[in-house]
């Protein structure tokens, strides 16, 4: 917390934090009340987070913290302090889209997009724990996220091409290690 | 650039006919990567680094006189920049333009507040944050007076929400087609009943927001925002300012996070921050959060309470609807004053009925204002009118299948004018239905339906059900019908089509240095993929790739007044556009090369990307990129195309364009089967499979052609059984979050069962009938029938739309309570 807070109910109190943003090592000043998606938003430029509610229900927000979904939205930016967080730009490497963001773009699993940076952070999330979800697990996992364009059936179908594709580099990668 | 993939496919001796086409394939699109990776800009995102935060204080009351507003401890704020109030705007600009004659709206209130959620006070600050802190500073004192939110009773005018306009009924009308009375009169049977459509809207996922800029040197503005419509609705900006067209610059950005048509009403925000930047000569952003928008964003749409009659014969024939029916507008009218008229477009749905009553009381009431929403007033006609043929049958003692069945319009009656004047273009109906049926029946055979199944499911509360039913989905709306309710109705008789004026689509295009194409749109977009299908159909006319096709858009200043995206317009007019740009276009590079080798027109040719001569001899090519560098005065390697509305030159349309009756020259069709099951404990709905076959003509891009299927009957499935802004009595509105605004998630969407066939319009210039509004359109009457069917043995109809698990109990409840 910054030095001085005399001047009564205006004073904008700081407090230093320091995180890792898809893998880039992060140190600022932020105001407690200062939400994660306003952060990284705003002060991180990382615009593919986006707010659709702040209130929890749309998870358009969704971004990875230490592995789990969160949303942002309801994360303060202190509360991200120490932790690893992943954002929808740090999924594509050099150019080539995640299996995920390929995914979206072959089922036509988005239209308008804005909803799209939180379904693939929560298809993430779901993949990285089940590479292998039941349709079951797929609705339970995306059920947090909200699409007012598409209407789930391709997001559904995108996940497990995603899952098949992902599963079938592991399947690769085993194979070369064995 | 490319060479063209077509010709490399080509076998040797086949025929240029058989060349692959881009138009008509499923070619994902070209909007996707920027929006995966997270550079797509959406509104929100762009605030330039020395813009100032706007934040509105809000009605907290319903109806209540503004007696005093205490500044003074927000201008005291050391991050406050700016408080305005209706005093301080109303010194320099004007009112809102209104829907109706005779309302003077200002973009904050003036004296009293009519709504919950109704700005009052505007604050500038140095960021969102600090603002929210400002507006916590503002005190406003109010006085309260009684409101009213019943839209029945707002038309007696007990509580009047503008004193000076004298009454809650801002407009009525009543028109008659053919001889109803006659036909009411003569049936054998009249069946009358009464239905509601709750407040139900698009809720794009990204809200309003604007970044308004004032230029002090040219005394003009710089507008961004994600309004819908930008070229149209300009004035509602310009106006209020007080400026020329060409000093109130509206700039949309490529990517917007959905509208539905809810965004065309978000004039105030552009013009509280326009007014902002002139006074602080500095950026100003608002974004509008999730609660501003659902309470106060002036982003609801179509309210109704029906009361409708058929007259039909024993044999089943219908001979007279009547519809009447009041749609609550909230507190100010606004654009979708239209959305009571175009349901005259569909006025009989999908049957053969020449005599008609169509009456509407437009009402205000102290509740958020409408705004358009995806289908236009049509889903609440269709969902009525279908509930009442179901009622129509139980009365008759008919099949409600085979009612249907008896009175759809055949294929050979095509086009056919309804009563109303507005005329289908084609379709076979009673062969869409028969298919569904088809599909139904195979469920009966030990699937969903299995009769035994069925039964088993019946002894644990739950009641299976489907009724196939079919609907249009009116396209391509003219605009000249749309200031019907400003004009002198009596007037209308004396017109004729030389009064009409229809806009067209525009659509221009260059060739670059380097061989690719830029082309612009003259319109906004928000997600339906009008940078893919330009970029097809351009492809195709210019022999050349997609990817060689990059698509921009134009700002309101430099695109003429074009109409835009709304009422499915864009699949219609903008392959029009495209293909006729792309006729000129070539036609000009043909111009261009005959120029540059000083032979004649005819001795050259356009082929795959290239202009060819083909007056014997030697084998010149110009190629793009080489015709660029050769069009240094002449201007031919650009082009400009205005595609004009279907309806201009097809006399068929002569009577509704004169008597400015809603005009839409293309059906699309649906005929649908959800099966449900309903669970009589809960009341729960449960969309078992949805069979759905779709027609909108030649399918330019099936893909998006089935995206636009899959959002929309996603949309109609959330109408139908959780969305709803409800209001209490005291007039405090009970969906303000999305815990109570219950859009559908993943697990409310079930399987789709999607077939398509393709019915080209005779009326477009591609075949196309426009997508984009189905399944919002015929989704929740479709699932009210089916629900209809489920409960039949219990004599429950889904009487009332949202039909949520609630009601439903209720209605349970009520018939068990008769018993």
């Amino acid at each position: 917390m910054s030095a001085d807070d005399t001047s009564g109910s205006l004073d904008r109190p700081t407090e230093d934090i320091s995180l890792s943003i898809n893998g880039e090592s992060v140190s600022a000043e932020v105001e407690p009340r200062h939400k994660l998606s306003d952060f990284l938003r705003d002060a991180q430029d990382l615009r593919g987070v986006r707010v659709g509610c702040e209130h929890g229900v749309c998870g358009a927000c969704t971004v990875l913290m230490d592995g789990q979904a969160v949303k942002s939205c309801l994360t303060y930016a202190v509360q991200a302090d120490g932790t690893e967080i992943e954002t929808v730009e740090g999924l594509a490497e050099d150019g080539a889209l995640h299996p995920i963001q390929e995914a979206f773009h072959e089922e036509h699993a988005l239209q308008c997009g804005f909803c799209t940076s939180g379904f693939v952070m929560a298809s993430k999330e779901l993949l990285d724990e089940n590479p292998d979800p039941s349709k079951e697990a797929v609705e339970k996992g995306l059920a947090d996220n909200i699409c007012r364009c598409t209407g789930y059936q391709n997001i559904y179908d995108a996940v497990l091409r995603a899952a098949d594709r992902m599963d079938g580099e592991s399947t690769v990668d085993e194979e070369e290690e064995a | 650039m490319s060479s063209h993939a077509r010709t490399d496919a080509a076998e040797e001796g086949e025929t240029e006919t058989k060349k692959e086409r881009f138009t008509g394939s499923g070619m994902a699109r070209v909007e996707d990567h920027r929006i995966l990776t997270g550079e797509a800009e959406y509104i929100h995102d762009k605030a330039p680094e020395d813009s100032l935060h706007m934040a509105l204080l809000r009605s907290v009351h319903p109806h209540a006189d503004i007696v005093d507003i205490d500044t003074s401890e927000a201008e005291d704020h050391p991050g406050c920049h700016l408080v305005l109030t209706a005093e301080d705007i109303k010194a320099e600009y004007n009112p809102m333009p209104a829907g109706l004659e005779g309302f003077e709206e200002w973009s904050l209130a003036d004296g009293r507040a009519r709504y919950v959620g109704e700005p009052v006070v505007a604050v500038i600050a140095d960021d969102r944050y600090v603002a929210e802190d400002v507006v916590d500073l503002v005190n406003v004192k109010y006085d309260q007076l009684d409101c009213v939110v019943d839209p029945r009773e707002a038309r007696e005018d007990e509580v009047v929400v503008h004193e000076e306009f004298g009454t809650n009924v801002g407009d009525h009308e009543e028109l008659v087609f053919g001889d109803p009375d006659s036909a009411f009169e003569e049936a054998d049977h009249v069946i009358e009943k009464s239905y509601s459509w709750g407040r139900i809207s698009g809720v794009p996922l990204e809200t309003a927001g604007v970044v308004a800029q004032y230029d002090d040197d040219t005394d003009s503005f710089d507008i961004d925002c994600n309004i819908q419509l930008h070229t149209l609705v300009d004035d509602t900006v310009y106006e209020t300012l007080g400026y020329d067209p060409d000093d109130v610059n509206l700039d949309v950005p490529p990517d917007v996070g959905g509208s539905f048509g809810t965004k065309i009403a978000i004039h105030r925000y552009c013009c509280l921050a326009a007014m902002a930047s002139k006074e602080l000569n500095k950026p100003v952003t608002f974004v509008e959060d999730r609660i501003e928008n659902l309470q106060g964003g002036d982003m609801h749409s179509t309210e109704r309470e029906y009361d409708v009659k058929v007259a039909l014969d024993d044999d089943g024939t219908i001979r007279a609807l009547d519809f009447w029916f009041v749609d609550d507008f909230g507190a100010w009218p606004r654009y979708p004053v239209n959305q009571v008229l175009k349901p005259l477009s569909v006025l009989t749905n999908a049957f053969d009925v020449q005599d008609a009553r169509y009456e509407y009381d437009l009402v205000l009431t102290n509740k958020t204002c409408q705004t358009a929403y995806r289908g236009f007033g049509v889903p609440s006609h269709l969902y009525a009118l279908e509930m009442l043929v179901d009622d129509a049958a139980e009365a008759l003692g008919i099949d409600p299948d085979e009612l249907r069945r008896r009175n759809l319009i055949e294929a050979h009656q095509m086009p056919y004018q309804l009563p109303s004047k507005n005329i289908y273009d084609s379709g076979d109906f009673p062969a869409a239905l028969a298919h569904v049926q088809q599909r139904i029946e195979e469920e009966r055979d030990g699937g969903l339906l299995d009769p035994e199944t069925v039964e088993q499911k019946r002894e644990e509360g739950k009641y299976r059900g489907v009724r196939p039913t079919v609907h249009i989905e009116p396209g391509v709306s003219g605009s000249d019908w749309t200031d019907r309710q400003r004009s002198d109705r009596e007037g209308l008789e004396e017109r004729n089509r030389e009064d009409v004026a229809e806009l067209p689509e525009h659509l221009r295009a260059e060739i670059r240095p380097d061989g690719t194409v830029k082309a612009y749109l003259a319109t906004d977009t928000s997600g339906q993929g009008h940078q893919t299908l330009v970029s097809q159909l351009l492809a195709d006319e210019l022999g050349v790739l997609p990817s060689d096709i990059e698509v921009g858009y134009l700002d309101s200043e430099t695109a003429p007044t074009e109409y835009g995206t709304a009422a499915s317009r864009m699949a219609v007019m903008l392959s029009g556009a495209a293909q006729g740009l792309g006729k000129e276009l070539v036609s000009n590079l043909e111009r261009l090369a005959a120029e540059t080798w000083d032979c004649d027109e005819d001795d050259v040719t356009y082929r795959d990307g290239a202009v060819v001569r083909v007056d014997g001899g030697g084998e010149e090519t110009l190629s793009l990129a080489e015709l660029a560098a050769q069009d240094d005065e002449s201007g031919l390697t650009r082009a400009s195309y205005d595609y004009e509305h279907p309806t201009t030159q097809l006399e068929q349309f002569d009577e509704a364009l004169s008597k400015k009756l809603p005009v839409y020259p293309t059906a699309a069709f649906a005929a649908n089967a959800p099966i449900v099951e309903v669970d009589t404990k809960t009341g729960e709905v449960d969309i078992l499979k949805f069979y759905s076959l779709r027609d909108c003509g030649t399918q330019l891009n099936p893909t998006i052609v089935e995206g636009q299927a899959h959002g929309g009957l996603a949309q109609g499935i959330g109408a139908a059984l959780q969305e709803e802004f409800g209001y209490d009595e005291s007039g405090q509105p009970q969906a303000i979050t999305l815990f109570d605004y219950k859009l559908p998630s993943i697990e409310h969407i079930p399987e789709l069962e999607l077939e398509h066939t393709e019915t080209p319009s005779p009326f477009t210039a591609t075949g196309a009938k426009g997508t984009g509004e189905g399944g919002m359109i015929d989704g929740p009457a479709s699932l009210a029938c089916s629900i209809n069917a489920a409960l039949e043995p219990l004599g429950v109809r889904a009487d009332q739309i949202p039909f949520t698990p609630n009601r439903i109990r209720e209605r349970i409840r009520q018939v068990e309570g008769e018993e």
